[in-house]
This record gives C-alpha cells, structure tokens and sequence, in this order.
C-alpha cells in the first residue's frame, strides 16, 4: 500500500532514539541552568563578581545580560548550552540526511527505487525540521514551566519569539550540513560545513561584540542576526527570522538540484 | 518488439580516467543477458549507468523503450535492482526494510514477499546487522523482486549464496523470465552466468570483448580429453589424433605391456569446437577408457579476457547469428585457443 512521504516517516521514525536523547539532554540543561538564576544572575554579590570579570569576557559570553530573567536566560539557554546543543543535533542530522546516508552506501539502493534525488533531500530536510521543532517546543514548554517557580519574568509571547529564532539558527547549521553533504557525499564535509556556521557564527558575534573597529563583523554572524536585539528579553526581530529560514530553505532547494545533478556512490 | 535495452556507444569518465569506452549491445525481452568480466571492467558502472545513479558522458541508454536520465519514477518503479556492493541499513528487521521499499516501489503483494522468502530460507525478522553476507543477499535479492519488475538488474547477484541457495535464485531467475521479464546480471565468474544466462557479454577494461550465447562460449571453450585404447600403435594414434580438427596439446604414451598382450596406449589432448569429429575418429580404436571433460567455460573465457590478443578471430555472434543480445557494434574477439573454434 503506498504509503504518504515514506522517506520523511521513515526518517523520522528511524531517529527516535537520537531525538529522544536530545530532548533529555536539552530538558536537563533547561533545568540545571534556568532554578540557579535568583541565586546567580539576581544576586549582589554574583553581580559584583561578574563586574570584576574582564568586560570583553562578560560581552563574549552575553554576560552583560544576565542580571535580569529573560537576559539570563537568553545568555545562559538560548545563547551558549541550547544554542550548543541544538546545533549539534542539527548538523549531525543534516550531515547524515545525504552525505551519511550516500557514504555508508545505503543511498544508492534508496535511489534505484521509485523516488527521485528531488524527493530524496526535501523529504529528509522535512524530517530534520520536524525534529528541530520538536526540540524547540519542548524547550519552549520547559522555559515556559520554569518560568515562575524560577523567577525569570520572562513574556510569552516574547519566548515564543526567541523559540522561534533558536530553532531556525540550528536549522541553519543543519541545512548547511545537509547541502554539503548533497553536494559531495561525505559526512565529513557535512558536519565541518555544519559547525563552521554554528561556530563561526558564535566567533563572529563574540568578537564583534568587543570594539567598534570589528563591529563589522556582526553582519556576517547568524547567530547575532538572531540574537543581536536579545530576543527573550525584547521579541523576536522578525526580519532576522524571516531571513534565516529563508536562507535554509534556500540551502535544502540547492542541496536537491546538487544531488539532481551529479553521480551518486562513487 | 522493441529491446528491454539498448546501450549504443556508452562512455564513462571519472575525471580524466574514462572506465567505460562506448560500450554497444542490446538485450531482448524475455532472455537473461550476462556480462562478465574481472573486478574493475565497468559492469557495476554499467548497471549504476541504467538505474541512472551514475550519468554517461556519452553515448544513449534506453531501458524499456525510455530514457533512465530522463523516465524518473514510473521507469524504476519497472525495475529491481540489486547493487554489487549491498549495503543495510544495522538498526532495522528484513521485514521493516522491504514494507519500506514496498511503500516507495510498491505495490507489492505481501503473500508473494513471504513466500519469496521462505524459498530462499530467509528470517525476516531478525535484525539485519546479525544476518551472514548469504542472509544479507537473499534480503537484496527479495527487494529485487519482490515487486515482479519487467526488468531485473542484478549485480553479482550470487555473491555470498551457498549452492543450494543459488538454485534457488536460478529458478527465481527462470521464473521471473517465464512471466516475461527480462534479466540482466553480472558476475566475475562464468559458471554463475551460464546456467541462467541465454546471452553473455564479455567485458574487459570498460570495454566488449564479445556478445555471444552460451552454446557459441561452449563451442569455442575447450575440453580435456584423456583416453586409453589397446592393439593401435602410439605414434598411429598420435596421427589420428591429428587430423580432428580442434585438438591440441597431444600425448601419446605407450603405457607398460603386461606380458605379450597389445600395448595399451594412453593419450591425452585438448579439444575445442565439435565433438562429433573426435567421435569419429574415436571409434576406429578400442577403447578401454574415455574421459570427456565438460568443458570449463570460465577458463575460454578468462583466456578471452586476460590474454592480450596475437591472433583475432571472429566474433561468435556475427558468426552465427541465432542467439538474443548480438552485438550492434564492432565487438571483437581475442584469443589463442578459441580461434580455432571458430574457423572450424
């Protein structure tokens, strides 16, 4: 019986276990950071610390914010243990769409069946967002569920928002792992292009960060088109978000005509 | 009617290395067509080249009337393909991975997938990183046909397979062809193709040899021929061999008379096209022993292949004429003991 996007449901179900695992690992991350943020970021004492901190560190680590809820949590959560995370679970499923899939020899079968190469990469990538929104509603609900009980004072709607920009800034590591590896057929290539953007992106907003003189620097970084404006704190910069997903998309339709284009398996 | 393929002039190049030099043939509907030739002669790129996994840099391909870069789904949906090197997925049962391909290639009749499988003695339950290399090919052979294709492309496709288990295939094979599908598959070695194959292709260094059937490779390959015969003198014998045409590689030894008895004469010779001739001859003496050996195709053919060619025969196909997949081009034959086959 033909079955409805049965690459997409077989990607899907074939990576419970990985899903699962991150979502434990992002849930425990969640809550092992967020219940310490009246002891750390609201204290007198650990504010003292951290102005005595060099203040190039405090700007490379978003720890000029922590002092309130939503900035804690944007610089703790968001911006350096999620964003870590998030990433690497998207690049390791992008890396592995294509390029894993075709290296360990599997895709050359898949593609002698009545599929096209088109199908191939977009029922994957499908699967790879459903996954990465998935992991960013789970954090959004455990956020949300903190909230309170730890004192973040974090808006709605403005969580949302940021929810919103750190899922679509690990799917950008993630598509670009996915079209690297559509274009050659490596795993590798997928993954070292996957976390040049993760961190570079982070590089680039860190040291942009510190002087004027290398402010240039945060045009060129993801990450700060995501997070430059705080988002937890101030809302989501809709511009930033309507134009990383729409480079990912961009990334999955270049990664389908690579692949339409070039010998599999060699 | 129309060839279940035609290759004409087909050119692969990897970079600068070109690994298939315009290769030309053609398989008719409803036959099994072999190619064979040593690892590295092009047939897995071949194959990858009519699944359109790999693109040709020159030359046409047309698999059931269409063109594979250009068909898409509809065209693979007509066909099975088994790849030369099966790789599964580890963390997934047989039975998984076939509803899978089923689900993109179906239909498929689930009663046909089970009974293929208890044929070829198969769990599909099992996890498939637990299954033997023989196991793993029955899996890829059943994805192959489990959804009856027109056309079965399989590579290799008795690596791995205990003899019983290849029985099995080649009846798989013989069935599959009886309800009107065509098969094309390939092996480095000759005795895998033989009993399945109605038309073999030769295929050396990305290029033909030679398209021919399996009776014409059987008249060119040659057999050994040893015999003991009484009351005829060595060097006698020793003449009458010599004038069968297609013998070679006499010895003749007078074995130790026993006593005053006529001198029992050993021979051993080498023989290559017909039979009857030698027959013939052969019933002139008396014969105490005569042993025919069935004739080792593979050894012709490997001749064919990896003996670089001082004396160019004739290829079997033009010469006659009667099997499926002649050859459209200038497919040419090599060798030193086949040539003789053919001139006779």
């Amino acid at each position: 019986m033909p079955r409805i996007l049965p690459l997409f449901t077989k990607a899907l179900t074939d990576s419970w276990r990985s899903t699962l695992a991150w979502a434990v690992g992002l849930s425990a991350a969640c809550m092992l950071y967020l219940p310490l943020y009246p002891s750390i970021g609201g204290s007198a004492q650990m504010q003292d610390l951290i102005n005595a901190l060099p203040p190039e560190m405090t700007k490379a680590l978003n720890y000029d914010q922590i002092a309130s809820g939503p900035g804690y949590t944007q610089a703790t959560m968001f911006g350096l243990i999620g964003f870590l995370l998030m990433s690497m679970a998207s690049i390791s499923w992008g890396a592995a769409a294509v390029g894993g899939d075709e290296e360990s020899g599997l895709l050359e079968l898949t593609l002698a069946h009545s599929v096209t190469r088109v199908q191939v990469v977009l029922e994957r990538a499908l699967a790879m967002v459903v996954r990465i929104a998935l992991l960013s509603l789970l954090v959004f609900l455990v956020v949300l569920g903190l909230n309170g009980p730890s004192q973040l004072g974090i808006d709605v709607g403005h969580l949302a928002g940021a929810v919103l920009l750190f899922a679509a800034l690990a799917l950008l590591s993630g598509t670009a792992a996915l079209f690297a590896g559509a274009l050659n057929g490596r795993k590798m290539y997928g993954i070292a292009v996957g976390a040049a953007v993760a961190v570079l992106g982070y590089v680039f907003n860190a040291v942009g960060r510190q002087s004027p003189d290398v402010e240039w620097l945060l045009n060129l970084s993801p990450y700060h088109w995501a997070y430059g404006n705080s988002p937890v704190a101030n809302g989501a910069d809709w511009g930033a978000t309507a134009g990383l997903y729409g480079i990912s998309a961009a990334l999955i339709v270049l990664g389908a005509v690579a692949l339409q284009r070039r010998d599999v398996g060699l | 009617m129309t060839h279940a393929i035609v290759v004409e002039g087909l050119r692969k190049k990897f970079g600068s290395r070109e690994v298939l030099h315009g290769l030309d043939f053609a398989v008719e509907p409803g036959t099994v067509f072999g190619v064979i030739g040593p690892n590295g002669a092009g047939k897995t790129t071949t194959m990858r080249c009519l699944l359109d996994i790999i693109r040709p840099s020159a030359g046409s391909i047309s698999v059931l009337g269409q063109d594979p870069r250009s068909a898409g789904t509809a065209l693979r949906r007509r066909i099975g393909y088994l790849p030369g090197e099966l790789h599964l997925e580890n963390r997934t049962t047989g039975r998984r991975m076939l509803e899978h391909f089923a689900a993109i290639s179906g239909p498929v009749d689930p009663k046909h997938v089970s009974h293929l499988a208890e044929r070829l003695n198969l769990d599909l339950d099992r996890q498939t990183r637990k299954l033997s290399k023989g196991n793993k090919q029955k899996l890829g052979l059943l994805q192959a046909f489990m959804h009856q294709p027109e056309l079965l492309v399989l590579d290799e496709p008795t690596s791995g397979l205990d003899p019983l288990v290849q029985q099995v295939f080649h009846a798989m094979v013989r069935e599959a062809v009886d309800d009107g599908a065509t098969v094309f598959l390939s092996s480095h070695v000759l005795s895998e193709v033989q009993q399945a194959a109605d038309a073999v292709a030769i295929l050396r260094d990305g290029e033909i040899v030679t398209v021919s059937t399996v009776e014409a490779l059987r008249t060119a390959a040659v057999r050994q021929l040893r015999f003991n015969s009484t009351g005829t003198e060595a060097h006698d014998v020793g003449a009458l061999l010599a004038r069968v045409p297609g013998v070679a590689n006499v010895a003749v030894r007078e074995l130790k008379a026993d006593g005053h008895a006529a001198p029992t004469v050993e021979a051993t010779a080498t023989l290559s096209g017909q039979v009857q001739p030698l027959v013939q001859e052969l019933a002139r003496l008396n014969l105490t022993d005569l042993v025919l050996e069935e004739p080792d195709l593979e050894e012709a053919v490997l001749k064919l292949y990896t003996v670089p060619s001082d004396l160019p025969g004739q290829p079997p196909g033009s010469s006659q004429p009667t099997g499926p997949g002649q050859p459209l081009g200038n497919g040419h034959l090599h060798g030193r003991d086949a040539e003789g086959a053919y001139r006779a």
